[in-house]
C-alpha cells in the first residue's frame, strides 16, 4: 500500500531520517565541485550557454551516416530519440562555416530544426540565467519567511529547496544532461514545486491540532499523492517528447522528474525529520499560535 | 482505504440539504463560467477564427509554426563618463581618434558606433580629461529604434507575411541585441533578408519621362536623422553627404541637363531597386550653387508637418539602402521547417491529452470516486482553456511554453488534492461552517505555494532569456488563474458534491 510507505521512513528517529538526505547532499556537493574543477562549470553547459549549434532532424539515417555527412563540422554528439528523431550538437563555429552548415542541412534534411547560439550571446544568457536563479531563490526565501514567521521551519523549507536543486544538478552531471535554457527553467520551477510540498507539511504540522504522528501521516498521504500526480504528468510529458523528438520539452521533463523524486526524499526525510525533532524538543510551542 | 472512509462518512453524516441550485448562484462558479465563455470566445470568436484549425486565435511560436529567427548583436557600446573638461571637445576628440560616429545620448553617456573594449577606450577618454564610470555593449534607445525601423522596412519591402522585430534591452538600459522572427521563411532566405542591401540609384530627369543616371548608393557617404530645416520650423528633411566623385557627377549632370537653369523641369529622383522612392526638383539656391561649385552636403526635403516627418524617416532608411547605421554580428539564429512545426504541434496536443489522462488515472487510484475525479479533471481542463484564452492576447505559445502549460496542469491537480484532502480531513465531510474554515485553510496553503511559484518564475518573465519568457509567463498566469478563479470554484463544487 502506498500509504504505509511512510512507516518505512518514519519509524527511525529524526536524526537518522535527516542523515540520509544530508549525506546525499554532501555527495552531490562533491560531484558538482569535481565538475567545476574539471570543466569550469558546476553543470556541463549546453549549447545555449556555451555557444554552438543544435539540429533536430527526422531521418532514417544512422548516426554513422550523419557523422560522415557532417564530418567537416565540429560535431559533439548525436542523440537518438524514438520515431526517427535525432538531436545533433555542434560546437561553436565561424559565421561562414555556419552558413555552409545551414546549406548542407537544407540539402539533405530540409525538415530540420536548427538553433545556433554564438559564444558571446551564450555568455550573456549564462549571466542572466545566474541572476534569474539568484533572484528566484531569494524571492522564494522571503515568501517562506513571511508565511511562517518562525526561523527553524522556514530555514528547513529553504534548505530543502536548495538541496533539491543541488542534488538534481549533481544527477544531471552524472547522467550527462547539460544545463540549457530549458533545464534552467526546470530548475527554477523546482524551487516552486519543492516549496509546495514543504509548505503543506509545515502548515499541517505547525498549524493544526492533533497528534504529531497522525499529522505527519496525513500530510504524507496528501503530499505523496500531490507529488505523484505531478510526476505522472511529467512522465507523460517525458515519454511523448521522447517519442516526438522534442528536445527542449524532454530536457525540462527529465529535470523535473529527477527533481521531484529528490524532493520526495528531501521533504519526507529531511524536512519531516527536522520538524519532528523541532516539535518533540518543544521549541515549536512558542511559534505555533498566530 | 480512503475511499471507504469518505463513503462511510457520506452515509454517517446526514448533511443539511443545501441542494445544488445555490451552486449556480455562487459567485465563484459564476466567475469560472464567465471566464470559460470569454476564453473560448477569445480563442475562436474574437475575431472569428474557424479557418485557423484547432489553435484558433492562439499565437504560435516559430517552433510550432515553422520559420526562422536571427538575433543580431550591435558592435557598438555605451560609455558613461565623468569629466571636468568640455564635453563638446571630448565628443569631437573621440570621434576623430576612434574614427567613428560618437554621439551624446544623455548628459554623460556617449554611444560609440564601433567595437572597442573598455581598456582600449580608457586612454582615449583620459586624453580629454574624462574617466569611464560605466561601459556596456549596445546602443541607445534612439539608434535601436532606427535599426528596428530599417529592418521592418526591409522585411516589408520583401513582402514577408508575418515578421516581428524586437529590441532586447539589458538592465543597464543599453540595447544590445535585436531579434528578428520571420514566420514561414527558411534560414537561408532569412540570412539574405537581414544581410542584403538594396540597390540605390539617383537619377535626373532629362526630357519628359526620360532620366539619366547620376550616382549610385555607394557615393552616399553618410545619412543623418530627419531634421527640421531650418531648425525649429515644421519643414522636414533628411541631410546626407555624397563623396567628391558623387558631387562632381551631380554638378556635371545638373549643368548638362539644364537643371541649374530650370530646376522645375529636371527633378532629381531616388530609386531603390528600380522603384522611385523620392522625386523633387533642385531648390533654387542649390541650383545656383551648383553653377559655381560642387556640393557634398545635401538635404532631401519632404515637406511640412507630421506627415513629412514620417516620409523623412522612411526616406532616411531608403537613403541607407537598408544598411544599418551600426555594424552587427549574428549572435544566434534558428529555424524550424513548417513540416516539423506541424509535427511538434501534433505532439504537443498529444502530450497535453496524455498528461491529463495520466493525472486522471492517478487521482482515480487515490480516491476511487468518479464524482471527485471528474470535477477535478474538468476544472483542470477549464484552467487550460482560460489560460490559453488570456495568453492569446499577449504571448506566443512555443515549445517551452507548452512544457509550462503541462507543468501547470500538474501543479493544478496538486492543489486540488490539497483542497480535497483538507476538506475531507479525518474522512468526514464537515458542516458548512467548518467546511468553509477548512477551505480557507487549504486556500492558505495554496496561496503560499502559488506565491513562491510566481516569485520563482518572475525573473524569467521579466528578463529576456529568449524562449523562457513564454514558459515563465504561462506558469505565472496558470498559477494566478488557479488561485483566483478555478480553486475557489472547485472548493465550492466539491462541497456540493460531497454533501449530496
Amino acid at each position: 500500500m502506498a500509504f504505509d510507505l511512510y512507516d518505512l521512513v518514519n519509524k527511525y528517529p529524526p536524526k537518522q531520517m535527516m542523515a540520509v538526505p544530508l549525506v546525499i547532499t554532501l555527495i552531490g556537493l562533491i560531484i558538482i565541485g569535481a565538475n567545476l574543477m574539471i570543466s569550469g562549470a558546476p553543470i556541463n553547459l549546453g549549447i545555449d550557454f556555451a555557444g554552438g549549434t543544435a539540429v533536430t532532424v527526422m531521418s532514417d539515417d544512422t548516426p554513422d551516416q550523419m557523422e560522415a555527412y557532417f564530418a567537416a563540422y565540429p560535431l559533439i554528439s548525436i542523440g537518438e530519440g524514438l520515431n526517427r528523431g535525432n538531436y545533433l550538437r555542434f560546437g561553436p563555429m565561424s559565421d561562414e562555416d555556419f552558413r555552409s552548415l545551414s546549406r548542407d542541412i537544407a540539402a539533405r534534411y530540409p525538415d530540420a530544426k536548427v538553433d545556433q547560439i554564438g559564444e558571446s550571446f551564450g555568455e550573456t544568457l549564462q549571466q542572466q540565467a545566474l541572476i534569474a536563479l539568484l533572484f528566484s531563490f531569494i524571492g522564494m526565501a522571503i515568501v517562506v519567511f513571511i508565511a511562517f514567521r518562525t526561523i527553524i521551519p522556514s530555514l528547513a523549507v529553504v534548505f530543502a529547496a536548495f538541496t533539491d536543486i543541488l542534488i538534481t544538478a549533481a544527477i544531471m552531471d552524472v547522467i550527462g544532461l547539460p544545463l540549457s535554457l530549458g533545464t534552467t527553467a526546470a530548475l527554477l520551477m523546482l524551487i516552486g514545486y519543492s516549496v509546495d510540498s514543504d509548505i503543506l507539511l509545515t502548515t499541517r504540522i505547525l498549524k493544526r491540532q492533533g497528534k504529531l504522528e497522525e499529522k505527519l501521516k496525513n500530510a504524507f498521504r496528501t503530499g505523496f499523492i500531490m507529488t505523484t500526480t505531478t510526476l505522472s504528468a511529467i512522465i507523460a510529458l517525458l515519454v511523448v517528447s521522447w517519442i516526438g523528438g522534442i528536445e527542449i520539452i524532454m530536457q525540462i521533463a527529465a529535470v523535473l522528474l529527477i527533481g521531484l523524486l529528490v524532493d520526495l526524499m528531501n521533504t519526507w526525510m529531511f524536512n519531516a525529520g527536522l520538524l519532528k525533532w523541532y516539535v518533540q524538543s518543544g521549541k515549536a510551542a512558542k511559534g505555533v499560535k498566530r | 482505504m480512503v475511499c471507504a472512509e469518505w463513503k462511510s462518512c457520506k452515509r454517517g453524516e446526514e448533511m443539511t440539504k443545501d441542494d445544488t441550485n445555490p451552486l449556480m448562484r455562487d459567485w465563484r462558479i459564476l466567475v469560472l463560467i464567465a471566464a470559460l465563455i470569454l476564453s473560448a470566445a477569445s480563442i475562436y470568436l474574437l475575431p472569428p477564427a474557424f479557418d485557423k484549425g484547432i489553435q484558433g486565435n492562439v499565437q504560435l511560436g516559430l517552433d510550432l509554426e515553422g520559420g526562422s529567427w536571427i538575433q543580431l548583436e550591435y558592435k557598438a557600446e555605451l560609455v558613461t563618463f565623468e569629466t571636468t573638461g568640455s564635453v563638446e571637445e571630448l565628443l569631437l576628440g573621440l570621434s576623430e581618434d576612434l574614427d567613428t560616429e560618437v554621439s551624446l545620448i544623455e548628459t554623460n553617456v556617449v554611444e560609440i558606433r564601433k567595437p572597442f573594449t573598455q581598456e582600449e577606450l580608457e586612454p582615449v577618454f583620459a586624453r580629454y580629461g574624462a574617466t569611464i564610470t560605466r561601459y556596456e555593449i549596445g546602443v541607445g534607445t534612439e539608434t535601436a529604434e532606427t535599426v528596428k525601423r530599417i529592418l521592418e522596412e526591409k522585411i516589408n519591402r520583401l513582402g514577408t507575411r508575418d515578421a516581428k522585430v524586437n529590441t532586447l534591452t539589458t538592465f543597464g538600459g543599453a540595447s544590445r541585441y535585436i531579434r528578428i522572427e520571420l514566420a514561414g521563411v527558411d534560414m537561408i532566405t532569412a540570412q539574405e533578408i537581414v544581410g542584403q542591401q538594396g540597390r540605390f540609384d539617383i537619377r535626373i530627369q532629362t526630357t519628359g519621362d526620360e532620366t539619366d543616371h547620376v550616382l549610385y548608393g555607394d557615393a552616399i557617404t553618410s545619412v543623418g536623422n530627419p531634421t527640421q530645416n531650418p531648425i525649429g520650423s515644421s519643414n522636414w528633411g533628411v541631410p546626407f553627404t555624397i563623396s567628391d566623385e558623387g558631387a562632381r557627377a551631380l554638378r556635371e549632370a545638373a549643368i548638362r541637363t539644364g537643371a541649374t537653369d530650370r530646376p522645375m523641369e529636371h527633378e532629381l529622383m531616388m530609386l531603390l531597386d528600380d522603384e522611385i522612392v523620392y522625386s523633387a526638383p533642385l531648390s533654387t539656391d542649390l541650383a545656383a550653387r551648383l553653377k559655381v561649385e560642387e556640393v557634398r552636403n545635401l538635404v532631401a526635403s519632404t515637406g511640412v508637418g507630421e506627415e513629412a516627418l514620417n516620409r523623412a524617416m522612411i526616406l532616411e532608411i531608403h537613403l541607407r539602402a537598408g544598411a544599418l547605421p551600426v555594424d552587427v554580428t549574428i549572435a544566434g539564429s534558428g529555424s524550424v521547417s513548417a513540416a516539423l512545426g506541424e509535427h511538434f504541434k501534433t505532439m504537443s496536443i498529444v502530450a497535453g491529452i496524455i498528461a491529463l489522462l495520466t493525472v486522471g488515472l492517478v487521482v482515480y487510484y487515490r480516491y476511487r470516486e468518479p464524482s471527485i475525479v471528474i470535477p477535478m479533471l474538468l476544472i483542470n481542463t477549464s484552467e487550460i482553456i482560460i489560460l490559453l484564452g488570456i495568453a492569446r492576447y499577449f504571448i506566443q505559445l512555443d515549445l517551452a511554453a507548452i512544457a509550462g502549460l503541462i507543468a501547470v496542469l500538474g501543479t493544478s491537480i496538486d492543489q486540488l488534492v490539497v483542497i480535497t484532502d483538507e476538506v475531507l480531513h479525518e474522512g468526514k465531510v464537515p458542516s458548512p461552517n467548518v467546511y468553509l474554515k477548512r477551505l480557507a485553510r487549504a486556500l492558505g496553503i495554496i496561496i503560499v505555494a502559488a506565491s513562491t511559484m510566481i516569485i520563482a518564475m518572475l525573473p524569467l518573465a521579466v528578463m529576456d532569456l529568449s524562449s523562457l519568457r513564454g514558459f515563465a509567463i504561462i506558469t505565472i498566469l496558470g498559477v494566478l488563474i488557479g488561485v483566483i478563479i478555478t480553486r475557489p470554484a472547485y472548493g465550492k463544487i466539491i462541497m456540493a458534491i460531497l454533501s449530496r
